[in-house]
């Protein structure tokens, strides 16, 4: 139970200092900005105290030091949530109303994909291959102090347990375990479903905020309903933390809080290779769409990358697993040979349908709300950010994928998967950015056929 | 009608359209139940990884959590079932280290099939130091390096 405890502690360091420090007071609904304030404490909660445990228990060697300045921070952060109460300014836009039936629908899927996840802690406590293999025995290194833990990053661990790959799950998980004294399952199941959870806030939050509470909902709705990414939490693979980091740092750049979000970004460099592509991709994003935002969310993500330099240049420099340097000879062969890129775009295609199961696919209930509600056109500024960053994340990886020296079938069967999942919270967010919100939808003027009838009804009367 | 939107839906189309969406997601939220309970019962530890810990305990018992520990095995090398019998076995010994081959004081046998596992170390320089069952053998070098 402990081990869950300190998984609740970072959760409630995050939202306490998410509510210090992201100024938020302007959004409406109230319950955007709660979701909001408690997807990004909880993430950033998490990466906080990843980095924390890191930088203090593994590799000044004293975990006791991590958990003396995580609780004052606490402490400090607690007094100062209760001096300040109240105090916030209360102002911004007026929101719509939010349906109170939807609000149940979407409690109530989430209350399903717990179960359907819970499946998952029942019959496979340990999670999936990666998890007993790479993330959480890491974690069991990072937790045996003792001067153990650099075994976490041991050549010898092989190439099969990526020694180089970022940490911010594994000390997450390590942080848990050597504060509670014990390796049970529960904290590492913990942490993926509190991730999943912060996803499911930050989008629901996030379009709540840019679009109104009943996209708001409808997003969560769809992404909550989504299969692939619930069959992702209980494998306590690191693909469901990055997910909510890549989400979680677009949300934040399209409220306009650059620090926030340059945050979540460099925390998703530290939580999985896939996170340096999305720093560059999400950077150029920036650039394009965000230009004056750009330095803030560079400062903000610069913890991160420095954090994510000194692991991959100083301490795991000599295990180099990087699957694009170890690509890299031979590559020029690679790319030339176009029954490659077949395989690829097929695997892309079986992939994307494999989202779903049996007849359900997440598709649909995006293609009946785009049928039903349409497109606002002058929000395509907005999708196009969301957009540009998923399409080039998938790019880069199709790229990655077309010089691999890895077998590429067993590549793409292994990964491709995971890889959607990563990014199918920043396609959900680019289109519900640009659906037209219902309310505007249902004050539409009657057509014209209606209108000559009412006419003609008011005449006879 | 806004010059930069498509045509506006009635506000009935607009409810239909909002319900069927929420009804939809909650049929994929109950068919993502029923696939992932059966899915988890059916693929339940494949690797066991669980039994594992049950299997070597004696060994983490015995060998110090320091310990950098040889592997040895007779699973085939570069198979599916040799990875998953090493990476089981690291998850389940780790702080202890395990490294391939028999350079090292303490040395994991991890065997798959029953055998002579006495003349495996011996033939590796290696006394049996304890054989925990189900293929779980403790080696230690006849004289530690």
């Amino acid at each position: 139970m402990t081990g869950l405890a300190w998984v609740a502690e970072a959760v409630l360091l995050g939202c306490l200092l998410s509510w210090r420090w992201i100024g938020l007071s302007a959004i409406k609904p109230a319950w955007a900005r709660v979701l909001l304030r408690a997807g990004a404490g909880a993430a950033g909660g998490m990466g906080l105290v990843s980095c924390l445990f890191f930088l203090l228990g593994v590799l000044a060697g004293s975990p006791a030091a991590a958990m003396v300045v995580e609780l004052a921070l606490l402490a400090w952060a607690a007094l100062d949530f209760f001096r300040r109460r109240g105090s916030a300014p209360r102002m911004g836009v007026a929101a719509g109303r939010t349906p109170v039936l939807l609000a149940v629908s979407a409690v109530l899927v989430v209350a399903i994909a717990t179960g359907a996840i819970a499946a998952g802690w029942q019959f496979n406590p340990l999670g999936n291959w990666d998890a007993w293999a790479i993330w959480n025995l890491r974690a069991r290194f990072l937790a045996s102090g003792a001067g153990l833990a650099s075994r976490a990053w041991s050549p010898a661990l092989g190439q099969m347990t990526h020694p180089d790959y970022p940490m911010l799950v594994s000390a997450l998980v390590g942080r848990c375990w050597a504060f509670s004294h014990s390796v049970s399952p529960i904290a590492p199941q913990a942490v993926g479903y509190a991730f999943f959870l912060a996803l499911l806030a930050l989008v629901g939050g996030g379009v709540a905020a840019l679009r109104g509470p009943v996209l708001g909902l409808l997003a969560a709705l769809v992404l909550a309903a989504s299969p692939a990414l619930v069959h992702e939490v209980p494998a306590q693979y690191a693909d469901v933390p990055l997910a909510c980091y890549f989400a979680g740092a677009a949300v934040f750049a399209m409220l306009d809080e650059p620090i926030a979000s340059g945050i979540l970004a460099g925390f998703a460099a530290w939580t999985k290779d896939e996170g340096a592509l999305f720093l560059v991709v999400f950077g150029a994003a920036i650039l394009i769409f965000r230009r004056q935002a750009f330095s803030r969310a560079a400062a903000g993500a610069m913890p991160g990358i420095a954090l994510l330099l000194v692991f991959k240049l100083g301490l795991a420099h000599a295990n180099s697993s990087s699957l694009l340097a170890s690509s890299l000879p031979g590559a020029a062969q690679r790319v030339t040979e176009g029954s490659r890129y077949g395989a690829i775009l097929a695997s892309f295609g079986r992939e994307l349908a494999g989202l779903g199961v049996g007849w359900y696919h997440p598709v649909l209930p995006l293609a009946a709300a785009a049928l039903a509600l349409r497109f606002d056109r002058s929000r395509a500024r907005e999708a196009a950010f969301a957009g540009v960053v998923a399409l080039g994340l998938l790019a880069g990886y199709f790229g990655v994928y077309s010089v691999t020296s890895n077998d590429l079938a067993w590549q793409l069967q292994t990964s491709l998967g995971r890889l959607l999942v990563q990014v199918w919270p920043l396609l959900l967010l680019a289109a519900f950015a640009c659906l037209r919100v219902p309310q505007l939808a249902a004050a539409t003027p009657v057509p014209r056929k209606r209108k000559a009838a009412v006419k003609e009804r008011r005449t006879r009367a | 009608m806004s010059r930069n939107s498509e045509p506006m839906q009635s506000r009935a189309a607009v409810l239909a359209g909002v319900a069927a969406t929420a009804a939809l997601c909650l049929w994929g939220a109950l068919e993502t139940y029923g696939f992932e309970r059966a899915y988890q019962q059916q693929n339940r530890d494949p690797y066991m990884v669980e039994a594992q810990f049950a299997r070597l305990a004696g060994i983490a018992a015995t060998v110090p959590e320091n310990a950098v520990m040889g592997y040895l095995t007779d699973a085939q090398d570069g198979s599916a079932g040799a990875s998953a019998m090493l990476a089981g076995a690291q998850y389940v010994l780790a702080p202890r280290l395990l490294a391939r081959g028999t350079g090292h004081e303490w040395v994991l046998g991890n065997f798959a099939r029953p055998g002579d596992f006495a003349a495996v170390g011996r033939s590796h320089g290696l006394e049996l130091q304890q054989d925990f069952g189900n293929g779980a053998v403790l080696y230690r070098h006849e004289a530690p390096r």
